[in-house]
């Protein structure tokens, strides 16, 4: 805990939360603990692969509902205990470590389905569902979340939701924060609110997108309404090969002028000869993209003829179908170990999102800052979100085990340094600090060379909301 | 921790790896964190570089229910189940197992099943006695029927007396070693355990395994641990499946409509899917739930209900929840330990159904 607490104190605190969520549901066991302490960040599996303890909450917590959690909120103020959400543990900013210790409250006994709904087009549930949960939810009625993410089966919606993630059909259905209705959510001061019951309006500003991406720094968000699709009646793939990146990015901003497909991936050269080398198997030289158009037949027939006559004007090679629709198949397989980069590789990825205008130049940009002052390290990317005025770079670097120091703080210190060097370099550009996977403690430092004065409003939302500051203390840089 | 380096290899892949996050049904059921692969993972590999204690995952090792559907949903073909049992086993050697499990494996060793159980019910010791004579054909009921839901046992041998089969029942039938193997995995007990039972059937042609869990471990697990069988060993569905198949079992309609929760044991384990679905459509119309086959999600059983009955019985209900989802009335199981599970979280809007109650109507 963030203070000396004798052993009377912290036993009177754990039962007035185990009243709160059930004896059952409130642990101090080792096991629960360490658990908790490791996610998908670098820093936190290097930590423990080192044999080291990462830090770790004092108590675990796992409320049923938005009540329990309240509850469990309202002790935690008194007792000024900080508090962090875990959702599934997938992520990679370090968001979800309660490294102040003190009250580590997991949301995924909150992941009851409430209701599916087809007239308003949304599933309402829990937000520690996981998101796969909620997609076969959608499946059984013949319906699509179409949010498929690669982290779509070990993330909750309440995960997505804090760090603002994305899916891999983005595209033309959305980012996560536009697949949202109403939300409810438990304020630091235990008071439970709902966001607006559309979520489009002129009631003033947008709740929800308040709350969103704010990583349990100020509420934890509890229940929400998540829209689902129509199943498209067709999906088609296509791949292309194309010389050079710049004719890419042109022939992509020219395309979304005119329609939007659901899938829009270029990888660099780079990753084209290793990852999809690997999984699709495409052995040439070049910049491979997938594209993937979906929807009523007729208008897929339209925006596949729109797509090959773009593409073919910037000199793409048409690959026909088989590589897209193999990469739609793997798409998921690039995550698991043994596809995936892994420790004792020292890797990270430092997605950003910026104009047309801009995007490749960040690319090259952070390129040579990692490889420059980073020699030891591999600089590969892909472009895998797109809008109609840009798209996000998801760039990642990777340094062989050989090269990254055994002692555990001087490998922290250096995957500091390459984390900064490289985010610098995309602010440098016109890029922000990070896409989809949120900020958490890995970039928090990063935040007010981005936004400036503007972190004011955000220090702002804190000081009224957590005036005690126990929501998920050292994240967001707030 | 003296994992085989195969284990430790899948130990280390498994620790920061969430993809099968989503399909544990201990996890999905208790919403804890702990309750997943990665998190045994995790601990394990802890352990092996000495920054917790054996004795503190121990808890979080036995709530794995080894059904496999982590391994399945593995892309990579890394085997939580596998390390989970060497664990177990390590455990047990090292003296470190959990004073509840010490119990469960104590009575598996004195008394033949976990439960501490010595004398069958009555009805079942009539119906047994009825098949007390040697014939090439040999009923094992299991331990779980026999001790736990003997009802259900003695529909069986009705079923195979329906269809007028010759069989054989035995009054004091040996443990598979099924209970053992989930216990404390490839101990010199468990083997041993394995090897008696062995030299029983191996008195028979045929041995119809009632129960699929004795049914995984006698046909995949004895090799694995070297018992050899040479009786011929088939499942009960697929006996019965054929008993229909052949006209030597009448069937009728019962007009209901059902769902069927494949037993892991047989759609994943031994691949067996479509024989039990065989038998119920002779019987009923029947509907698939949306992860069925050898996505199937396990529901409970009895062992593990001896020391986290409230988790069974959310496990339970959370599958009756998957069938109610599709509008179904009635789920039907093949497995008699998930069938007791399933009952006792049964919903009145859904029915709970063995094989043998839809065949005996």
């Amino acid at each position: 805990m963030q203070y000396q607490m004798n052993e009377f104190l912290f036993s009177m605190i754990l039962t007035e939360l185990e009243d709160a969520v059930g004896k059952e549901n409130c642990s101090t066991r080792t096991i629960d603990k360490v658990t908790h302490s490791v996610d998908y960040y670098w820093l936190s599996r290097m930590w423990a692969d080192r044999g080291c303890r990462m830090p770790e909450a004092d108590i675990i917590v796992c409320p049923k509902d938005a009540t329990e959690v309240s509850k469990v909120v309202k002790i935690a103020n008194y007792y000024k205990l900080p508090i962090t959400t875990w959702g599934a543990g997938g992520g990679t900013q370090g968001g979800a470590i309660p490294v102040a210790g003190g009250i580590l409250l997991d949301t995924k006994r909150m992941n009851k389905i409430y209701e599916v709904n087809t007239e308003g087009m949304y599933i309402e549930c829990g937000t520690g569902a996981i998101y796969k949960h909620i997609e076969w939810a959608a499946n059984e009625v013949g319906k699509a979340t179409m949010h498929y993410p690669s982290s779509l089966t070990c993330s909750t919606v309440g995960g997505f939701l804090a760090h603002r993630g994305i899916g891999v059909v983005s595209t033309k259905y959305g980012k996560i924060d536009d697949m949202v209705l109403q939300m409810e959510v438990v304020l630091p001061n235990g008071d439970i609110i709902n966001t607006s019951s559309a979520p489009k309006h002129a009631a003033g500003p947008d709740l929800n997108q308040i709350f969103i991406g704010s990583e349990g720094a100020l509420g934890i968000i509890t229940k929400a309404q998540i829209r689902i699709f129509d199943q498209p009646e067709e999906r088609r793939f296509r791949g292309f090969l194309f010389h050079d990146m710049s004719s890419a990015f042109k022939a992509a901003r020219e395309l979304l002028q005119k329609f939007k497909p659901s899938v829009m991936r270029l990888y660099d050269p780079a990753e084209t000869a290793s990852l999809i080398k690997k999984i699709v198997g495409v052995e040439r030289d070049g910049a491979f993209m997938n594209v993937a158009y979906e929807g009523v037949r007729e208008m897929v027939e339209v925006e596949e003829k729109i797509l090959l006559e773009t593409f073919k004007k910037y000199g793409a090679e048409d690959m026909g179908s088989e590589y897209g629709k193999k990469w739609w198949d793997e798409k998921i397989t690039f995550f698991y170990p043994g596809h995936m980069m892994d420790i004792p590789q020292m890797f990270g990825t430092m997605d950003t999102i910026a104009p047309y205008g801009k995007i490749e130049e960040i690319y090259w940009a952070m390129k040579e800052a990692i490889e420059t002052n980073f020699p030891q390290a591999k600089f590969i990317a892909h472009f895998s979100h797109w809008y109609e005025w840009g798209a996000m770079v998801y760039d990642r670097f990777i340094i062989d085990g050989k090269d990254v120091p055994q002692d555990p703080v001087e490998a922290l210190r250096l995957h500091q340094a390459v984390w900064t060097c490289g985010v610098r370099a995309a602010l440098a550009h016109g890029g922000v600090v990070n896409d989809h996977h949120g900020v958490g403690i890995k970039l928090g430092r990063l935040m007010k060379e981005q936004y400036g004065p503007a972190m004011q409003v955000f220090e702002g939302l804190k000081k009224q909301l957590d005036p005690n500051g126990i929501m998920n203390p050292f994240k967001l840089g707030i | 921790m003296n994992l085989s380096e195969k284990s430790k290899q899948h130990v280390d892949s498994c620790r920061f790896c969430w993809m099968c996050h989503h399909i544990c049904p201990i996890g999905n059921a208790t919403g804890h964190e702990r309750s997943t692969a990665r998190a045994r993972a995790l601990g394990i590999s802890l352990v092996n570089r000495n920054a917790i204690d054996l004795s503190e995952i121990m808890d979080n090792i036995y709530e794995c229910c080894t059904c496999g559907a982590c391994v399945h949903t593995c892309v990579t073909g890394w085997d939580p189940v596998m390390f989970t049992k060497e664990t177990r086993l390590q455990a047990a050697l090292e003296g470190k197992l959990p004073s509840y499990i010490n119990t469960l494996v104590d009575n598996c060793l004195d008394k033949g099943n976990a439960y501490g159980k010595t004398e069958i019910c009555e009805k079942l010791a009539e119906a047994a006695k009825a098949h007390a004579k040697k014939t090439d054909t040999l009923l094992l009921l299991g331990t779980d029927a026999r001790y736990m839901v003997c009802e259900q046992a003695v529909k069986a041998i009705r079923v195979l007396e329906k269809a007028n089969v010759e069989f054989s029942v035995l009054a004091d039938e040996p443990a598979s070693g099924a209970q053992l193997d989930f216990l404390i995995g490839a101990a010199d007990e468990a083997k041993q355990q394995m090897a008696a039972a062995a030299d029983v059937m191996n008195a028979y042609d045929t041995v119809v395994i009632y129960d699929p869990n004795d049914a995984k471990v006698i046909k995949r697990i004895y090799k694995e641990y070297g018992v050899d069988v040479s009786a011929k060993t088939v499942t009960f569905t697929s006996y019965v499946a054929e008993l229909i198949k052949n006209g030597d079992l009448k069937t009728t309609n019962t007009e209901k409509t059902v769902v069927y929760q494949d037993p892991y044991q047989l759609s994943r384990d031994l691949e067996e899917t479509e024989e039990p679905r065989e038998i119920i459509k002779a019987f009923a119309t029947l509907n698939e739930m949306l992860l069925n086959r050898d996505e199937t999600v396990w529901a409970g059983n009895l062992l593990m209900a001896e020391y986290m009955p409230a988790v069974m019985n959310e496990v339970a209900a959370r599958r009756i929840f998957n069938a109610k989802s599709i509008g179904a009335t009635a789920l039907v199981t093949a497995c008699v330990s998930e069938y007791a599970s399933l009952k006792k979280a049964e919903q009145t809007d859904v029915e709970i159904l063995s094989i043998e109650d839809l065949i005996l109507g």
